[in-house]
């Protein structure tokens, strides 16, 4: 008998149908794998199956038994537990705090926080997510943050855990990880809904793979009987290339110049240490590199977004180091950035208001300060058409997007723009293979057409198939560089966790995978 | 002259002038912590004087004055609640529909139960609970003197509200009920998702703000002044609110900023003497708490981190 069993589950929206009589089963100890485009429909069923949303139609079965689940309380009673594709946990409280949030254990109200720790600790090891349970979730890596959301789940007493995208925002070290992670798991007795984009992973991990396309389920495989090719048609319905070609493409001018950049963080730490680099037109120049080794800082420099606090930026042999972002924006520089809900959107905006920001004092969308709707809605279709953003209208706010069509809008904005440099930074981040297509072909079209692009990605098949160079940071400096053809993932990976000089991965690894140094 | 100002008294008025500020302030980090921004507190303090008056006057019992003054604190701040949590209006917006409404509804009552405005009939008031007496020589003789003069003058919500500081600030810190809320005005969602109803997390740490307001009120009504003046709480709120941002979000922060501020009202009362030394208008010396409100929120404090959800509504998906 399943664990978990969906019949039928229909939800619809104002102009979607998100989930159109959506079946599923589940084992005990099984790996499902929930493929699809982005807007199919799986974080709706999986929200829907936690509580967060009520279908309007089907049934949830628990152990055979008829669930009735109209709010997370009820499906974390059943036995559901489940990471969301964007984390919900409070950053200014500890690990523990956040991890027995809802269930705390204590007498009259009073929390026992030492019984809490140590339930905290035990289930940590039993599992083996190693963690600092003193820690605060704001100084943490995104790969612990997942960790303490996975955790909470089981201290909750999770039979079924429903991942949505866990790998999105991981390294391929931490995503390794994981995985040793989901197996314990299933070894334990668990069941596991994984929520992906990534084929390899799929088949990697999965015991069964399903595949929905426009709310729907439209078939279903095993690891075995297919392959990556062949995922990626059942899920877009035509043939998909997962590696673009690339054609020859000679340099023009220099397009960015930066020399000896210096600037510091957030905590007024020194993350960017004097980084030289040059991009020219007609070349696609990538920045590899372990999230939090000062890539964010270096691209906000670039985009006029941080303060250099030494060193000079150049674009088009113009000053650029103390730029605005308006004015950066102005000089043609456009910027997809990495965490599309703290910049790259507004979510309570709709999708034309949304693909004007920055544009909004130009002609033909605005003229002596006043907005002009008409021409406004008209490039707001052009652009949703030319990047298949999947939404009833330009009217809906950005918010109910899927996650991948978020990311698409934000790509359209910035490339739509037509810039003299494109600054993209994770462009593919939650996109599925046909849209990683799609982007990819727009980045070297851009290529093509002699204008300057900054890739930075912490996927390395994405840099390798796009870079012209690689120029590898590791700790605030670049380390290496490459040319495309020099350059292959091992090596990448080496020399991005201080290889070759700095600091062996492994001796960090040996040492204890505890990230802040707490006494667990 | 020094020795004029400098007093056991002084010290004492800035205990009794904080009570009020602090009960509001700690109120408002209650409510904020859960995400509800409450610019209320002046409006609900004010309606809390008058209902407790109001009580006073018809039974005699300023007990049960402190109580009906809780209860109108948290009828009225009920409105904002719904207001902002139910109908997810703007809550600075309702804030000041409130302090509008309670200005209006207060006057307005005045004239009809006692047929005329400015001031009610004195009423019986609360003292000190100890009424020790100050005598003995010499140094020990001094230092109680000043221990008494300070600390052992005071009327019965001085001390309760001292007691309601701590519990507060150990209840935020240690208590399911503190760590739900601390959590909800950060990320709501992320509350919700783990099974806590958030709107009625948020009602009642709304309506705890309004019985501490409302508490508020009855010390200046039923313990300080002995009647009702319309507006009398003279943006007592206001300061409450800077109180508890100054103090960070905590209740022994809220209570410590406005021992300061209380501090500050009473030195501007005692330096009123200096008007014939120095020549400047008393309206100097009454500026001072709000001067120092000001500079406190400007500067000294540097930036203070507010909860992160505070002011938004939470909405749940369809
Ligand atoms: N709150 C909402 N209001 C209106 N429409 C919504 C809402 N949430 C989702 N949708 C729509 O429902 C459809 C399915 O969205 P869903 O988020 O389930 O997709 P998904 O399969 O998770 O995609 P992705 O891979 O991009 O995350 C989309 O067309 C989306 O626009
Ligand atoms: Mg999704």
């Amino acid at each position: 008998m399943p664990v978990l069993e969906l019949r039928e589950i229909t939800k619809v929206f104002p102009g979607v149908i998100a989930n159109e009589r959506v079946s599923l089963e589940l084992e005990k100890g099984e790996i499902v794998a929930l493929l699809g485009e982005n807007g199919a429909g799986k974080t709706t069923l999986m929200n829907v199956v936690y509580g967060l949303l009520s279908a309007d139609g089907g049934e949830i079965l628990m152990d055979g038994e008829p669930a009735k689940i109209k709010s997370p309380r009820q499906a974390i009673d059943h036995g559901i537990g489940m990471v969301h594709q964007h984390f919900m946990l409070v950053e200014p409280l500890t690990v523990t705090e956040n991890i027995v949030l809802g269930r705390e254990p204590g007498r009259l109200g009073v929390i026992d926080f030492k019984i809490a720790r140590e339930r905290v600790i035990e289930i940590s090891q039993r599992y083996g997510l190693k963690i600092d349970p003193d820690a605060r979730i704001e100084d943490l890596s995104v790969g612990m943050q997942q960790r303490v959301e996975i955790l909470k789940a089981l201290f909750q007493g999770a039979r079924v855990l429903i991942l949505d995208e866990p790998t999105a925002v991981l390294t391929p070290q931490e995503v390794r990880e994981l995985f040793g992670v989901v197996r314990s798991l299933v070894d334990e007795g668990l069941s596991v809904v994984f929520i992906t984009h990534k084929l390899e992973e799929v088949m990697a991990v999965a015991d069964r793979i399903v595949v929905m396309r426009d709310g729907r389920v439209v078939g279903e495989t095993r690891p075995e009987d297919t392959d990556e090719i062949g995922l990626a048609r059942m899920m877009v319905g035509r043939d998909v290339v997962l590696r673009v070609e690339k054609p020859v493409s000679t340099c023009g001018d220099t397009v960015l110049e930066v020399s000896d950049l210096h600037a510091d963080d957030e905590r007024g730490l020194e993350a960017v240490k004097g980084v030289s680099f040059s991009v020219c037109g007609g070349e696609v120049v990538a920045v590899a590199g372990v999230s939090g080794n000062g890539q964010t800082e270096l691209v906000d420099c670039i985009v006029g977004l941080r303060r250099p606090t030494g060193g000079t930026m150049h674009l088009k042999g113009k000053d650029i180091t103390h730029a605005s972002a308006r004015s950066s924006i102005e000089a043609g520089v456009s910027h997809i950035p990495e965490d599309r809900h703290r910049r790259g959107l507004v979510l309570e905006f709709d999708l034309a208001e949304n693909l004007i920001l920055g544009d909004h004092r130009t002609p033909p969308y605005s003229t002596r300060g006043l907005l002009h709707p008409k021409a406004v809605t008209t490039m707001a279709r052009k652009r949703i058409d030319d990047y298949d953003v999947r939404t009833p209208s330009e009217k809906v706010i950005a918010s109910n997007l899927s996650g991948g069509n978020q990311q698409k809008l934000v790509v359209a904005r910035e490339i739509g723009r037509d810039p003299e440099l494109l600054v993209a930074a994770q462009p593919t981040r939650g996109l599925d293979v046909g849209a990683i297509e799609f982007v990819h072909r727009q980045i070297l079209d851009e290529r093509a057409e002699g204008k300057a692009v900054l890739l930075v990605s912490l996927e390395l098949e994405e840099v390798l198939s796009l870079a012209d160079r690689i120029l590898v940071m590791y700790e605030g400096r670049i380390v290496r560089e490459f040319t495309a053809d020099e350059a292959d993932e091992e090596t990448l990976g080496y020399y991005m966790t201080g290889g070759g000089g700095v600091k062996l991965d492994d001796d960090a690894r040996q040492a204890g995978p505890i990230e802040s140094g707490g006494d667990a | 002259m020094l020795g004029d100002i400098i007093t056991p008294d002084l010290f004492a008025s800035a205990f009794r002038m904080a009570t009020p500020l602090a009960l509001a302030a700690i109120g408002g980090t209650i409510c904020e912590r859960s995400g509800v921004v409450n610019i209320a507190l002046e409006g609900i303090m004010l309606t809390g004087a008058f209902f407790g008056t109001a009580a006073v006057l018809a039974t005699g019992s300023p007990w049960f004055g402190v109580l009906m003054a809780m209860v109108a604190g948290v009828v009225i701040s009920a409105i904002h609640a719904f207001a902002s949590v139910n109908l997810k209006a703007d809550q600075v917006v309702s804030g000041t529909a409130i302090n509008l409404l309670a200005l209006g509804v207060t006057g307005f009552l005045m004239e009809r139960w006692y047929g005329h405005p400015g001031t009610t009939d004195p009423i019986k008031t609360l003292g000190p609970i100890l009424r020790l007496t100050a005598e003995g020589g010499g140094f020990l003789g001094e230092v109680w003197r000043w221990v008494n003069g300070i600390f052992l003058t005071h009327t019965p919500i001085v001390y309760i509200t001292v007691l309601i500081a701590i519990f507060a600030q150990w209840a935020i810190y240690n208590t399911r009920w503190g760590l739900r809320l601390r959590a909800m005005g950060e990320h709501p969602r992320a509350v919700d998702t783990v099974g806590v109803n958030v709107y009625r997390g948020r009602w009642v740490a709304v309506l705890m703000s309004g019985a501490l307001a409302g508490l508020a009120g009855a010390n200046l009504t039923i313990e300080q002044v002995g009647s009702f003046t319309e507006n009398m709480t003279n943006g007592r709120g206001f300061i409450a609110l800077a109180a508890n941002i100054f103090g960070r979000w905590t209740a022994l922060g809220s209570y410590g900023a406005s021992l300061l501020f209380g501090l500050a009202d009473g030195l501007q009362i005692k330096l009123q003497i200096l008007r014939d030394v120095i020549r400047i208008p008393p309206q100097f010396f009454l500026m001072l708490p709000y001067v120092l409100t000001v500079v406190v929120l400007a500067g000294v404090i540097g930036r203070a981190v507010a909860p992160a959800a505070v002011g938004e509504p939470y909405e749940k998906k369809g």
